[in-house]
């Protein structure tokens, strides 16, 4: 069973949602796990929560990066426990890493002490979020990358990222060839520029991936392609408007059941519907977002990540590991040079 | 001239008497349903299947108190009827237990009396045959008890080591008594029992077996004798800590769980850990009981180096927990509020 880092400090809710995660892994899995940070806090924590500590190692360290924090300033802390999960996963201690702590920091940390696979130019920040499904039995995820690690990408780059995008998926979400589009705001190839031009060609002839061509904004949420690829500052507003009008949905639906009374009954009884709806839009189902490129696996949880949902993060990772994804995505690349 | 010095014998060690219980404790005993309670009454021997590593931590008790003269007993209890004795004496002379005593509790007595209460209460009987077993053995006897976290062993067992030391008595016994469900002729006739043994015996540790993975921190309260532990290479460890065990009975017990259970050298690393973080080992002596487990294999090589042992020994401090002292009573009146509630019997209102 791998050995999987984690960041007991990050996110708003470490340690306390952290290791509970943890502990709750430790219990139905035989997955090791290594929480990094404070000893004293983590300890605390599993003293009032059930666990098998056959599967938790501490590795203990002073200090913790804020969410608020520059990224740059951030890292340059030696023994934040993000800093040194990084370290130990680089060192071989573990074998991925998943952390709900400051974005930024997280990518920064991974540039610093992983190394990129063999041919890869930039690593990407994927992000799985929940989509309309267009045929029984088609994955409801769908795998958006890049959400941030590369605010402006080159067409060579996108490629790349179709390609790790692609990789994932097959291994992660056991689809033998998942269809690949690219975000853009035309269905046409020769719209949004010269880069995306050149990337919708060079995915047009890239062998090995199935291509679908452009999507726009409206198909992120339908199911017309598995893997969509987009620049990191694209990705990422495109990313927070799902996320943000989940909220506000969710805002709408509770302060019309407080306004109404007929509003409550028709919410009632449309409440197994709607519980469904929540359940796909709820983050926590999805273990966090790879990020990819790096020799080693990194996996980012939403920084407000309950213990559920850091489970699911590490359970994730594990199964990346075992399916050996980095070696899936350095094959893919290789057999396009 | 030749001088003729006449030495004094070394005085014998105190005898050692281990007290077992049976089910979830030495037995994985399943019998959450009635399925599996009626497919737990037709085992064989041979069919019931013990916690890995306690055979080895019998046998290591029992052999390192011979290497060291110390006389010991061991005693099992158990709250099963005796109809199902016969499978369990199977079972330990399968095992190799070399057993001293083993008591049931006569359900079908208390059917027949139509005393249904007694059916269900275990805590009474339970203390009414430590106190039993005491009285039998060497008045400075030293003792270790061994049970689990399906029902009130470590309260039972914390009262019984009170009662022996002479710290738990009158008004407060009758009052735990009563509100862990003891009936009130049983509390009397504990509560007399408590004035005859306390004396220089004295209970050394409680083990308790997480098989329910109850956390850690619910047996706080019960102060540090009490270890809960979640494998018997834990309480092994511990147990070696303490002197019961030698470093080749510790050996033999890492070895059961790693020929056996699959334990691989990073899992009994991690249990070592967690008991040092928890307090009931502390750094130096774990460092100490790891060196021959490195040396074997069972533990993965030391990887550590002065920062790390600097580092832990930091966290360790900062955890700074207070240890009891051994004239110490426990505060069984938050013992006590802590216990889920159960439904007032006359009894209990009475004390």
């Amino acid at each position: 069973m791998p050995t999987i880092a984690v960041d007991a400090m990050g996110g708003d809710h470490g340690p306390d949602e952290v290791v509970k995660g943890v502990a709750q892994v430790s219990l139905e899995t035989e997955i090791e796990t290594l929480l990094v940070g404070d000893e004293a806090r983590i300890q605390a924590v599993l003293e009032r929560v059930p666990y098998n500590p056959e599967h938790i190692a501490i590795l203990h360290c002073r200090d913790a990066i804020g969410m608020g924090e520059t990224p740059r300033e951030a890292v340059k802390k030696k023994d934040a426990s993000l800093v040194v999960g990084v370290r130990a996963v680089a060192d071989g201690r573990a074998a991925a890493m998943v952390s709900a702590g400051n974005t930024g920091a997280c990518v920064l940390a991974c540039a610093q002490h992983f190394a990129l696979l063999p041919g890869i130019k930039r690593a990407a920040l994927a992000s799985v979020y929940p989509r309309h499904t267009e045929y029984d039995g088609q994955d409801p995820l769908a795998l958006l990358l890049d959400v941030g690690a590369t605010v402006r990408c080159e067409a060579p780059e996108l490629v790349q990222f179709a390609l790790m995008g692609s990789a994932y998926a097959r291994r992660i979400s056991k689809l033998p060839s998942p269809r690949v589009g690219l975000l853009n705001m035309g269905s046409e190839e020769g719209k949004g520029g010269d880069v995306l031009a050149e990337a919708h060609r060079r995915l047009r002839a890239l062998p090995g991936i199935t291509f679908v061509g452009n999507v726009e904004g409206n198909d992120l949420v339908h199911g017309r392609a598995d893997v969509i690829v987009c620049e990191g500052l694209l990705g990422n507003v495109a990313l927070k408007l799902l996320e943000g009008v989940a909220e506000v949905l969710g805002e709408v639906t509770r302060s019309a059941a407080e306004s109404r009374v007929t509003w409550r009954l028709g919410l009632r009884l449309l409440s197994g519907g709607i519980d469904r709806l929540q359940a796909l839009v709820d983050y926590r189902q999805y273990g966090g977002a790879p990020i990819l490129g790096f020799q080693q696996l990194f996996l980012k949880c939403h920084g407000r990540s309950s213990s559920g949902a850091i489970a699911n993060a590490v359970k994730v990772a594990a199964k990346a590991v075992r399916d050996r994804v980095p070696a899936e995505i350095a094959d893919a690349v290789a057999a396009l040079r | 001239m030749k001088v003729i010095r006449f030495r004094r014998p070394p005085a014998p060690l105190p005898a050692l008497l281990c007290r077992w219980d049976l089910d979830k404790t030495y037995l994985r005993s399943e019998f959450d349903t009635l399925g599996q309670l009626w497919r737990t009454a037709w085992e064989t021997g041979a069919d019931k299947v013990e916690v890995p590593g306690v055979v080895d931590v019998i046998k290591g008790l029992k052999a390192c108190a011979e290497r060291h003269g110390r006389a010991a007993q061991l005693q099992f209890i158990s709250a099963s009827p005796p109809q199902i004795g016969k499978a369990i004496r199977d079972k330990l002379a399968l095992d190799g237990i070399p057993y001293d005593s083993i008591t049931f509790k006569d359900q079908l007595q208390h059917l027949r009396r139509g005393n249904l209460r007694k059916l269900r209460e275990h805590a009474g009987f339970k203390l009414t045959e430590l106190l039993r077993g005491r009285r039998g053995a060497p008045t400075d006897a030293r003792e270790l008890l061994f049970g689990d976290d399906w029902e009130s062993d470590p309260l039972i067992y914390s009262v019984y080591a009170d009662m022996v030391a002479g710290r738990l008595g009158g008004a407060l016994l009758e009052r735990v008594l009563g509100r862990i469900g003891v009936d009130a002729t049983t509390v009397a006739a504990i509560v007399a029992a408590a004035g005859e043994v306390a004396g220089p015996a004295r209970v050394d540790r409680i083990f308790i077996n997480l098989e329910r993975r109850t956390p850690t921190g619910v047996f706080r309260l019960y102060g540090p004798r009490v270890v809960p532990s979640f494998n018997y290479f834990q309480t092994a460890l511990v147990l070696a800590g303490d002197g019961w065990l030698d470093p080749e009975d510790l050996l033999r017990v890492a070895r059961a769980l790693a020929g056996g259970a699959g334990f691989t050298p990073r899992r009994l690393e991690n249990s070592l850990a967690d008991l040092v973080r928890r307090g009931h080992v502390t750094p130096d002596s774990g460092d100490r009981l790891a060196r021959p487990l490195r040396k074997a294999g069972l533990l993965p090589p030391g990887p550590r180096g002065p920062a790390d042992w600097f580092r832990r020994r930091l966290a360790a401090l900062r955890r700074g927990r207070r240890p009891l002292a051994s004239d110490e009573a426990l505060d069984y009146t938050a013992i006590l509020e802590r216990l889920p509630a159960r439904r007032a019997t006359p009894e209990a209102k009475a004390t």
